[in-house]
């Protein structure tokens, strides 16, 4: 089969590439904590915040669009009912901030089961549709039903820690844990490739009715990922909610910020476990710095156009598994496929065949195409 | 309810129907001809709303000469869309990408809006704007009857081009069959960018005639691919016919919701028809033959 | 007429019935696909099912695989109904499928299109990792047998046709199918492959699976199946074994419409 010359060189290329992994996460693992540290003054802090509320919707998002390539649109849906099922739960029913959290999360996982029931019937650009169609009722809804959400006026939310921590620690507090949050969620998105769920999640995407002829109970799959999901963006949503300290309809139930999610994921690497999270660094950032730069005009609207239509164009798979390609050009004597045997390899695996031929063993052909074979007798 | 307010929401909805029904056939022929989802179709929608508005701020002259520019214009927006951006996308792709390349185009599109025109509302005020007719008691604004009048007109149009004309003939059999038409010798490329040229043409139609109206300003496209899609999943995906007779009904029900429900509730309308078509009959229920599913 | 085999019709009088349909109807718009239909399939055989175009033969494929709801008629395997029941569930009653345009998983590897087919008892089970050493070594075992082992690492999309064909057959076996149906095995793939096809499919006969191959190829088609239902608008119209099918009138008439 292979020589051992081989075995070795390929471990080598792939200790190679697991060690400049670690290292890679290593250098930005400390960048990341020590961010607040060495930011300028509170306004980068804060930028720093909202860029890791961006990463923690990319990447919940992300269970959905990575492993069953069902492009939720309307995903905002969730964020903002789990920003405004915090609220409420902390206003109305007096609960603790962060039991809200987890319980206006949990709430908005429950509802998501018969949303995802109806939604994930159709497929394709028709859920496309259904995930828009509801974000936009939902904004109809939080709009007018007023006595509940405040309306056109918004909702405030009270802060979770005291009047007596100051903004700029409330940043910083609120960096981390979002930091955590996306960890916990990155871990579970890690799991879950790895997991036979994970497998079957990833069939769906490349061809649904040949999982389920393969026996993958493809409905029950779908449902539970979209539930995970639904949780994860809502807790997302709970936490932004309980650091922004404000609730408008219009901010909350926004098919931008869906955009958002979807762009960040798409360019970061929809199928890759950081691709989210590198999606959002870099769009949040240049979002943030519109915002800065060309303030009211509507021009980031026409950046963020531009840039989802040049992804979807020319980078439909992201910028991670682009890299992840061009790495892989550099491994040695890769064998992929027959194109790439050399002459004296082609005659050496004939020879092998031949020989297997002769024995017991049932022929193995390798390459018909190549291969001259003898024909079959009937 | 009284008699005369009936008739009178009744009217108004069939109006509106009427108005709903052309965009809606816009929308279908996207996907008839290119299962592609649309969603910058009413981006373009209030682009050309813009372009009736500045053309009569500018000129002073009635906005629906207007048409006049922006019919072939978006026409060939539409073609060089087509035939430069959408068949870039890989087949396999095809559907989930073009929505989200729609929908970048959408953004695009509000936001170049919203920078050179602002956020501010525009409204277009005409002679005519206040003026209404009387029909057996019923008050029916005038500019709704022009717009109404201009969707049927168009909607006609369209379906004469479709049946009698050997161009209508060639988009038909490329809607229904691509590879059958392509053995036929029709270049289904070339027709393809025709169809998705006429589905903008619908939309510059119909921009126009909702700038008579409403107050416009670059968000408000969001308020109607909301339910134009809802239309034409319930009338079902790929069919004209289908997707009129969804806009009528709809339209009509949005119009009587109105009165008990105030017009925000009376927009969930679309949206509860969606998700009863999708938990009922995902394929839509008046499509027939034609109608997809995804 | 498709209760027992007709007498004089062949060597297989006897046969256990494996999947078997009653009354399948089946109606698109205004066409009738499947017209009632009644056919009753051997186990432990090759049954081929075959017909001209338009005849309904893969529709009645989707109708048993459950991938299209029939709107009249039961299907039963060894006598449990399992009309209409959903695609996964009718694999894991034991009946793995081919499609008639090869289907793969693009954009995983010829390994991890192996490991989709792999049969979870429990929750538990789909929780835990996918790429487990007995699971790995199954398909190893399985794409070995195939003779495609050594394209482990290639994306399913890169590999050709007549490649795929060979690790869409592997991934069937993955769920240990009892019965087996493929359809169109032959369909643009050069003899050779055929050749090596009609092997796999009888060697994997002698282990005791039941094979119902739909087949336009009809060298494929006579040399390989022991018991043969033609189709034919809908409805079987003639039952047995090769050679005595080959000759029927019926079956002449329904494909030269003579």
């Amino acid at each position: 089969m292979r020589s051992a010359s081989d075995t070795t060189s390929r471990s080598t290329f792939d200790r190679v590439l697991l060690g400049a992994r670690v290292v890679a996460l290593a250098v930005v693992a400390v960048l990341v904590l020590t961010f607040p540290s060495t930011a300028s003054d509170p306004f980068i802090l804060s930028v720093g915040v909202v860029i890791a509320s961006y990463a923690a919707l990319a990447v919940s998002w992300n269970f959905v669009g990575g492993f069953t390539g069902y492009i939720s649109l309307g995903h905002a849906a969730y964020s903002g009912l789990g920003g405004y099922a915090t609220a409420l739960f902390i206003t109305r029913a007096d609960l603790d901030p962060w039991v809200a959290l987890f319980v206006g999360a949990l709430v908005v996982a429950v509802l998501a089961v018969p949303i995802g029931i109806a939604s994930l019937r159709v497929r394709g650009a028709s859920f496309v549709i259904v995930s828009i169609a509801l974000v936009l009722i939902l904004l109809l809804v939080a709009q007018s039903w007023a006595s509940l959400t405040g309306g056109a006026q918004g909702l405030r939310v009270p802060r979770p820690f005291g009047e007596d921590v100051l903004r700029p620690e409330q940043h910083e507090r609120f960096f981390f844990i979002h930091v955590a949050f996306i960890s916990v969620a990155l871990l579970l998105w890690w799991a879950i490739d790895r997991s036979r769920f994970g497998m079957g999640l990833k069939a769906i995407r490349e061809d649904e009715d040949k999982a389920q002829a393969l026996g993958v109970p493809t409905g029950a799959y779908k449902l539970t990922v979209f539930v995970i999901s639904a949780f994860m963006t809502a807790t997302a949503g709970g936490l932004y909610a309980l650091w922004f300290g404000y609730l408008d309809p219009i901010f909350q139930f926004s098919i931008l910020i869906g955009s958002y999610m979807v762009l960040m994921s798409l360019l970061g690497g929809i199928r890759s476990l950081f691709g989210p999270v590198l999606g959002a660094v870099v769009v949040g950032y240049s979002l943030e710095f519109f915002k800065v730069h060309y303030g009211d005009s509507q021009f980031h609207l026409v950046a963020l156009g531009l840039l989802l239509a040049l992804v979807v164009l020319f980078m439909p798979d992201g910028v991670l598994p682009a890299i992840g390609s061009l790495v892989e050009r550099f491994r040695p004597d890769k064998r992929t496929s027959i194109r790439e045997m050399t002459a004296e390899e082609l005659l050496e695996h004939n020879e092998r065949v031949e020989t297997a031929r002769a024995g017991d063993a049932p022929p193995r052909e390798r390459d018909l195409a190549t291969v001259p074979s003898n024909q079959e007798e009937r | 309810m009284s008699g005369s307010l009936l008739l009178q929401t009744l009217i108004l909805g069939i109006l509106l129907g009427g108005l709903y029904a052309l965009l809606a056939a816009g929308l279908t022929l996207y996907f008839g001809v290119m299962r592609v989802v649309m969603i910058a179709h009413s981006a373009f929608l209030i682009l050309a709303a813009y372009l009736a508005w500045f053309f009569h701020r500018e000129t002073g002259l009635d906005p629906l000469l207007s048409l006049v520019v922006t019919v072939p214009l978006f026409f060939g927006v539409g073609y060089l869309m087509q035939r430069g951006l959408i068949s870039r996308l890989r087949p396999a792709t095809l559907t989930m990408m073009s929505v989200l390349l729609t929908f970048a185009i959408a953004l695009t599109i509000e936001g170049l809006l919203g920078f050179f025109f602002s956020g501010t509302q525009r409204r277009i005020n005409l002679g005519y704007s206040g003026s209404s007719i009387e029909i057996l008691g019923a008050h029916i604004a005038v500019v709704k009857l022009i717009a109404f009048g201009l969707a049927a007109a168009a909607l006609i149009g369209l379906f004469v081009l479709l049946k009698v004309t050997r161009f209508g003939q060639a988009l038909r059999a490329t809607i229904q069959h691509p590879e059958a038409a392509r053995l036929l010798g029709i270049n289904t490329d070339r027709i393809a960018g025709f169809g998705f040229g006429l589905g903008l043409a619908t939309a510059a139609i119909g921009g126009t005639a909702l700038a008579l109206d409403s107050t416009i300003y670059p968000s408000l496209h969001w308020h109607w691919i909301g339910p134009l899609m809802a239309i034409i999943v319930v009338g079902g995906l790929g069919s004209i016919p289908g997707a009129a007779i969804a806009a009528l009904l709809l339209g009509v029900g949005q119009s009587l919701l109105q009165i008990p429900m105030g017009t925000t509730w009376a927009q969930t309308v679309f949206y509860v028809a969606l998700f009863a078509t999708l938990l009922v009959r995902p394929q839509g229920f008046f499509g027939g033959r034609l109608a997809q599913r995804f | 007429m498709t209760e027992t085999a007709t007498p004089g019709a062949g060597t297989d009088e006897t046969f256990v019935p494996s999947l078997a349909t009653r009354g399948l109807t089946k109606s698109f718009g205004g066409v009738r696909a499947i017209d009632g239909a009644d056919v009753t399939f051997h186990k432990g055989r090759i049954n081929a099912l075959i017909g001209p175009n338009g005849s309904g033969k893969t529709t009645f494929f989707n109708c048993v695989t459950g991938m299209i709801k029939p709107d009249a008629g039961t299907v039963t395997l060894e006598g449990r109904d399992i009309t209409a029941k959903p695609p996964h569930r009718i694999a894991a009653a034991g009946i793995g499928r081919s499609f008639q345009l090869c289907r793969i998983f693009p954009r995983l590897t010829v390994l991890e299109n192996m490991l989709v087919g792999v049969r979870s008892p429990s929750v538990l089970h789909r929780l835990a990792g996918s790429r487990n050493d007995a699971d790995i070594e199954k398909a190893r075992e399985l794409l070995r047998r195939v003779g495609i082992d050594h394209l482990e690492q290639s994306e399913a999309r890169d590999i050709s046709y007549g490649q795929q064909k060979l690790l869409e057959l592997a991934g069937v076996l993955m769920v240990d199918p009892e019965t087996i149906m493929l359809d169109e095995p032959a369909g643009g793939v050069n003899p050779a492959l055929i050749g090596r096809i009609g092997t796999l499919v009888r060697e994997l006969n002698a282990e005791g699976r039941t094979f119902v191959i739909v087949e336009h190829n009809m060298d494929m088609v006579m040399s390989l199946s022991d018991h043969v239902v033609v189709f034919d608008r809908g409805r079987p119209i003639a039952e047995g074994p090769p050679s005595v099918v080959q000759h029927d009138p019926r079956v002449l008439e329904a494909y030269l419409g003579v």
